[in-house]
């Protein structure tokens, strides 16, 4: 399998002129297709800021990062920004959606981005919110929603771009057991059946039992790269 | 979908939407407001100048203007007003004889500027005579005069009294004849009033011996805005005519007109400076509000351009949504307008203002309403601008 993500020798400092604080400290990290990945440690570990820095959210202070051989450390923002539109879906801890939208104007509006034809976008919306178990939900804005069908919301537009690989930032962090255990298996369907990679940063050990790769941060640093 | 998320993002917070809306719509409301009373004024103070007194065009002979002599007559002057009167452009023309004068009565006398016309064609090209207020603009009769209020009152004299008009004629004589008041007038303008008096052209020409000499030719076009045009025409028709516009006639009036102008230029200003303090206002809070969105939306693929874009949408739209309303008002006052009747100064100055200036703007007036729009809208654009440039920076 090729690597999708490499990172070498990556580093983010914080204040670097006034109190240095190192968020990522030399990491080397190499993902595969399909992987299905967890990023650990406690709080303060760097997990999401090495999460933003593979997601081209953030510019590293020192390192790179490669998706699929392209270096997106030394990209100008605007590329950045169509890069990851193209490529990196995103699923936020707080789910993050447009509350002005319905959850199918949601989905959509990533294609609407990425400039796919008005029908094209309507069904795959309704696809991709079938294949969460929302198709009853398709009119319903974020504030008729419940927090967990918000994040299958969140990880349907996050698949509507047909990304190379999905980062989610502890999206099960606000949801309760059901819903959490619902989100899981969603993803768990996807990356088995449509081999998509997902990284999520957590500290949520149902999510870290349906990890097969768990990369333990602590100061920055990976401790420990375990597949199970 | 820009278009749908910016106009749902406008109404996110009901409360502060309307307010910001009602303030577009009231201030812009009163701006036009302001602008159409004072252009109402003035147009009145026009619109009654010439219908009285100046008339769109007038004639004279060139010596004339410099010194009121009676034999600075215009050369060919009834045939000229037998040309002009065929002409399709033209309303009315009328031929008067003007001199200086004393008039008196049995207590006292003061000084007049004689008019003396033609009835019917006076009648069509001045309005005095729908400003009779006892007695009739001339009934036929010989020697009758037609005198301001102003002056009946100066002179202690009523209708149907006789009074006394002395001034030089053509060989250079004191002249002097009684004529019984026909009609007072009082028309807005009370110096004129006092100054001036009408009387039968052939009365007056007889007194005068200028047989059919005419010192003055008045014309009234059917369309005031073709003035300019009509009296390049006539001028070059004209060469050894003085032929002037009202605005070459009173100059004064033409300034009037400009300072107001610049100076309503300067007060809608003000007003949308204030509006748009209030505008910025409110975008930047609406965009502080939502930084953790903007980032979200820029990490999903959302560029900075589209950003700004957005945010610029919702400023225009927010602004184009209290303009209909600020219309509506105008729309309304603007059918009031035909309906009224009553043109006294005052807070129906600026209706009839509306529809005085639709009568002179260039064009029909239904433009007016999207160049507002237009205007509005490009100034709205700028107002974007600060708050956009905000939420790139988030």
């Amino acid at each position: 399998m090729s690597h999708i993500i490499e990172s070498h020798n990556l580093s983010k400092v914080y204040n670097p002129d006034t109190i240095p604080v190192n968020a990522v400290n030399g990491v080397n990290l190499q993902v595969e297709e399909g992987e299905f990945t967890a990023l650990v440690g406690p709080s303060g570990s760097g997990k999401t800021t090495l999460l933003n820095l593979i997601g081209g959210l953030d510019y590293p202070t020192g390192g790179s990062v490669k998706i699929e051989g392209v270096d997106i450390t030394q990209m100008k923002e605007n590329k950045l920004i169509d890069f990851r539109l193209k490529n990196i879906g995103f699923v936020f801890q707080a789910y993050n959606l447009i509350p002005v939208l319905t959850a199918s104007e949601n989905v959509e509006f990533v294609m609407l981005l990425q400039k796919t034809a008005k029908k094209e976008r309507e069904q795959r919306a309704v696809e991709l919110l079938t294949e969460v178990g929302l198709k009853d939900k398709l009119n319903k804005r974020p504030s008729e929603l419940s927090g967990g069908q918000q994040q299958r919301v969140a990880v349907a537009r996050a698949l509507a771009s047909k990304p190379r690989f999905i980062l989610a930032d502890e999206p099960t962090a606000n949801l309760d057991s059901k819903s959490t255990e619902n989100l899981l298996e969603i993803m768990a369907k996807l990356n088995v059946e449509d081999k998509m990679t997902f990284i999520f940063s957590t500290h949520d050990q149902r999510v870290i039992d349906k990890a097969r790769r768990v990369v333990t941060l602590v100061d920055g640093k990976i401790v420990s790269d375990v597949k199970q | 979908m820009l278009f749908k998320i910016a106009w749902r993002n406008i109404w996110r917070n009901r409360t502060r939407s309307v307010v910001v809306i009602a303030s577009v719509a009231v201030g812009l409301f009163a701006g036009m407001f302001m602008m159409a009373f004072f252009q109402g004024a003035i147009n009145q103070e026009i619109q009654s100048t010439v219908e009285t007194q100046l008339s769109h065009i007038q004639f004279h002979n060139p010596a004339f203007i410099a010194d009121k002599d009676v034999n600075f007559t215009i050369g060919d002057g009834p045939a000229i007003i037998g040309r002009l009167k065929k002409d399709a452009g033209v309303k009315a023309v009328s031929g008067r004889l003007v001199t200086t004068g004393m008039i008196s009565s049995s207590s006292t006398a003061a000084g007049v500027e004689i008019h003396g016309v033609v009835a019917e064609d006076e009648k069509a090209v001045s309005t005095i005579s729908k400003d009779i207020i006892e007695g009739s603009y001339f009934t036929g009769k010989k020697n009758e005069i037609v005198i301001g209020e102003k002056l009946a009152i100066k002179l202690g004299v009523k209708l149907h009294n006789k009074i006394v008009l002395t001034f030089q004629s053509k060989t250079g004589d004191l002249t002097a004849g009684s004529f019984r008041i026909a009609g007072i007038f009082r028309s807005r303008n009370s110096a004129f009033d006092q100054t001036t008096v009408f009387t039968g052209f052939d009365d007056l020409a007889a007194l005068l011996g200028t047989g059919n000499g005419i010192h003055e030719i008045a014309v009234m076009l059917k369309d005031g805005q073709k003035t300019d045009a009509f009296d390049r025409t006539l001028k070059k028709e004209y060469p050894n005519l003085l032929v002037q516009t009202w605005t070459e006639l009173s100059p004064q009036m033409a300034l009037l007109t400009g300072i107001m102008d610049q100076m309503m230029y300067i007060i809608i200003g003000i007003i949308l400076l204030a509006l748009m303090f209030g505008i910025i206002n409110t975008m930047l809070m609406a965009v502080l509000e939502r930084q953790r969105e903007f980032g979200m939306l820029m990490a999903i693929g959302m560029n900075k351009p589209r950003v700004f874009f957005m945010i610029l949408l919702e400023s225009v739209m927010l602004t184009c949504a209290g303009i209909p309303r600020r219309d509506l008002v105008h729309h309304y006052h603007r059918w009031f307008a035909f309906k009224a009747r009553d043109r006294s100064f005052g807070i129906l100055a600026g209706i009839v203002a509306i529809r005085f200036q639709q009568y002179y703007l260039p064009g029909p007036a239904k433009v007016y309403v999207p160049a507002g729009i237009i205007n509005d809208g490009l100034y709205r654009c700028f107002i974007g601008h600060i708050p956009r440039n905000k939420s790139t920076k988030i």
